[in-house]
């Protein structure tokens, strides 16, 4: 379901499967990078009952999987609540997990090359890494949410600055989540508990908000995360009304989507091996009118609908790829 | 100088809050003194505010609590709301009728539709039964459990039709093999959204390819008996809905109804199955509950309240006369600690400890759920219950433990406790507890080691925790 306006966006296709029992695909995934080449790396949080699956799975938009980086504990390398992936310019992959309270960094061979991270409020110290970025000096922004505040790295773990503080004011943040930048360098937080996305200076001076509670056009439920294109619009996962939002430069509505997902190759093989299941589907009505408007158990009752939309990243052509926790998926749109 | 009389006033009052709660802190225990016990009993009833549940935190913290697929994640979810609620009664009914319409996530694999049907009892549990009954029939979990997917025209399955006469509303005894047939007839059609692929997924117990996909009630016109049905002595088309009416309206359900809120409220009864060959153990309560019923137009809240302030209830022969089931012995204790703070895990393992104990939330094991009473204790149940308990009350930094201990401190008027006072003071703050002489003996014994002791203090804290540890592994406290 797209709404029709001048910006449009069509899907593409649906890459995806639950990975709950192992194999190919993810499992409640909270996070996920694209890099140069193509290759996306999916953090699977997954749950007590799958933890073989809690790790980094990496696949492409042509449904190629190539297995899973880290695994579940606390050795390096392994994770526990991984919450927040970026790469760098070397394509070195960094990590963050709530639980351990560190960060992981990755070489491009997927060998540990750095651990790092202490739990508290001082400088340099975190609670809750919830998003990383790295800006265009290749230093690491990191969302340091139960501090409610950002925090600037050298790629080492070096501490060089900080921003924000607990509050609904102007640059003050309530448990924010996601992190975004745009071409010229500015910054942008999902400012969670606010109900608003804050743009920001690359040193971390206020320049705009964005959105305010509700479900209407331009209104936000928990944002968790967005990505920004080459002409400053904001794809804005809006977490708790289960859709993403299109807002451009100035903060006005573009368009929403609400998910369109279909079967992916990977969904394809499965139902081709499970005949009862494949007829079954043949009598399957997959967009019903519900009987609530609570957005997520509609969600949890649309399969082609998000559930949980968590990130929006761009690739190199700015195709909008939305990654879904609760349906263990990424969508992928394109500007018509 | 606290009076006898004032004594016993408490005492009846933390008798009501473990029962119709989860039994109080000393401080909550001094909030419903100053309301009064009919007071208190109305706002039990009437609660102004629920467990302001942050959705937003638990589902971010703990993703599969927002799909809430898994079991486990299902079960921590509703403890977290138990131990947090103000609204505690409307908890105990969601456990109520848990017990009695036991739906498991087990068979339905996806435990997001035992959490709906909860949720169903959180909303509508102390209403009108017939909503009640209308409600459950319509519930996904409850149409697939009972597989009402395959309840058609030509070919009824009676499994819903049975139960919602054997289990949910009459008893045995009541109605004929018939009106079973009839009752099913009525209920055809009664189904969910893509039925075939639900009931084939459900069977495979795979969440391949994307997820579960949650149910959705639908009824189908089509595959509905319209046939004239005789059903309980009444003639009619009748669908679903008149069945509810006519069943409502028996003085059968009104007795099987209260029955089992004195089973779960005020003593163990026999186990269910042996209802239809021995009378209630006390048949005037049953009686009174059952007038409320008719009198309130099938109010449950009515019932309860005749219950909550009836002499049946309020004597001291019912209190500490029950096991507590082990979801009351978890969610009590993790109530005695404080509220749960995220993200958290306490709330796993507090929802696996329920199920070694033999309660495992959302996952009853059979459609006559629990019996409970003497089977919930056993020697690996008891081992359990202990080490959960010593386990949550174990550290005086934890907000409820701390409050206990200032609260004994300020008791104190800064003078040291010997063991004696101490030991009382610790069993004054858990309920109050009566214990055995015996007990009360061994646990002075215990703490004469110490000599006296002064609160708070860092040696004091901690020699107050040692005496809740032991206190909670006591059988006294293993009754509510």
């Amino acid at each position: 379901m797209t709404t029709s306006t001048a910006f449009q966006l069509e899907p593409v296709t649906t890459v995806g499967f639950v990975a709950d029992q192992g194999g190919r695909g993810f499992h409640l995934p909270t996070d996920f990078a694209i890099r140069g080449d193509g290759r996306i790396f999916v953090a699977s949080r997954s749950n007590m009952n799958a933890l073989d699956i809690v790790g980094i799975q990496m696949a492409t938009i042509d449904h190629q999987f190539f297995g899973q980086l880290g695994s579940h504990g606390q050795a390096p390398g392994q994770m526990i609540w991984p919450s927040a992936l970026a790469l760098d310019s070397q394509d070195n992959l960094y990590l963050a997990d709530d639980f351990l309270q560190r960060v992981t960094v990755y070489d491009r061979e997927g060998g540990v090359s750095a651990t790092w991270g202490t739990k508290g409020s001082g400088d340099g110290e975190f609670d809750g890494v919830s998003g990383l970025l790295f800006d265009a000096n290749d230093d690491l922004l990191l969302v340091d949410h139960r501090n409610h505040r950002v925090q600037k790295f050298t790629k080492d773990g070096r501490f060089v600055s900080k921003w924000g503080a607990f509050g609904s004011g102007d640059g003050e943040l309530n448990l924010p989540w996601g992190i975004s930048s745009d071409d010229e360098g500015f910054l942008y937080v999902a400012d969670w508990r606010n109900d608003r996305i804050q743009k920001f200076t690359p040193d971390g001076e206020f320049v705009a908000k964005f959105g305010e509670s509700g479900r209407g056009e331009g209104q936000l439920s928990r944002p968790s995360g967005l990505a920004v294109d080459s002409d400053g619009n904001m794809y804005i996962a809006d977490w708790m009304n289960q859709r993403v939002q299109v807002l451009d430069r100035d903060g006005r509505f573009l368009t929403q989507l609400r998910g369109d997902a279909i079967l992916g190759e990977w969904a394809v093989e499965y139902l081709n091996a499970n005949a009862d299941e494949l007829d079954a589907r043949s009598r399957f009505v997959p967009v019903f009118e519900t009987d609530t408007d609570d957005p997520g158990e509609v969600s949890a009752r649309i399969e082609p609908y998000f559930w949980d939309p968590v990130r929006v990243a761009l690739d190199a052509q700015e195709r909008v790829y939305v990654l879904e926790t609760g349906r263990h998926r990424f969508q992928v749109y394109q500007r018509v | 100088m606290t009076t006898v009389q004032e004594r016993q006033d408490v005492a009846l009052m933390a008798h009501l809050l473990r029962r119709a709660g989860f039994g109080a802190t000393p401080d909550e225990l001094d909030r419903f003194m100053e309301m009064g016990y009919e007071a208190a009993v109305e706002g039990l009833l009437n609660p102004a505010s629920d467990c302001e549940m942050p959705e937003d935190l638990i589902r971010r913290y703990h993703v599969d609590q927002s799909d809430l697929r898994n079991g486990g994640a299902a079960a921590a979810h509703w403890v977290y709301r138990m131990v947090n609620t103000d609204a505690v009664l409307r908890e105990k009914m969601c456990l109520f009728w848990h017990r009695i319409f036991a739906t498991a996530s087990t068979k339905l694999i996806q435990a997001r539709m035992v959490v709906n049907q909860v949720e169903m009892f959180r909303q509508y549990g102390m209403g009108s039964f017939r909503d009640i009954l209308a409600r459950l029939s319509r519930d996904p979990a409850m149409l697939m459990w009972l597989d009402n997917q395959d309840n058609h025209k030509d070919s009824i399955n009676e499994n819903y039709g049975r139960e919602i006469l054997e289990l949910f509303s009459m008893g045995v005894g009541n109605y004929t093999e018939d009106d079973i047939k009839e009752c099913a007839r009525a209920f055809t059609g009664w189904r969910v959204v893509n039925p075939d692929y639900m009931s084939i997924k459900m069977r495979n117990n795979t969440a391949r390819p994307y997820g579960y996909i949650a149910w959705q009630f639908e009824y189908d016109d089509d595959d509905h008996d319209h046939e004239e049905k005789r059903f309980l002595g009444e003639v009619g088309d009748f669908n679903g809905e008149d069945v509810v009416d006519i069943i409502c309206r028996q003085p059968a359900t009104a007795r099987f109804i209260a029955r089992h809120l004195y089973h779960f409220f005020v003593a163990d009864e026999l186990p269910v199955p042996q209802w239809p060959h021995f009378g209630p153990r006390d048949p005037e309560a049953i009686e009174i509950m059952a007038q409320a019923y008719f009198d309130s137009g099938f109010q449950i809240s009515a019932m309860l309240r005749a219950m909550f302030n009836s002499d049946f209830f309020k004597s001291e022969a019912s209190r500490f006369a029950r096991i507590k089931s082990p979801a009351e012995m978890v969610v009590g204790t993790m109530r005695l600690a404080g509220p749960i703070d995220l993200p958290s895990t306490d709330t796993y393992a507090a929802a696996g400890a329920c199920a070694a104990m033999g309660q495992g939330l959302l996952a009853p094991p059979s459609v006559e759920g629990w019996q409970g009473g003497s089977e919930w204790i056993n020697t690996g149940a008891y081992v359990q219950r202990v080490n959960f308990a010593s386990r949550v009350l174990n550290d005086p930094n934890k907000p409820g433990i701390r409050a206990i201990i200032d609260r004994m401190a300020d008791g104190a008027y800064g003078m040291a406790l010997s063991p004696q006072r101490l030991v009382d003071a610790c069993l004054d703050a858990l309920g109050p507890l009566p214990v055995l002489d015996s007990t009360r003996d061994g646990l002075i014994e215990y703490a004469e080691k110490w000599g006296d002791t002064t609160l708070p203090s860092e040696e004091g804290d901690r020699r107050a925790v040692t005496l809740i540890q032991l206190i909670v592994t006591t059988q006294e406290y293993q009754m509510v």
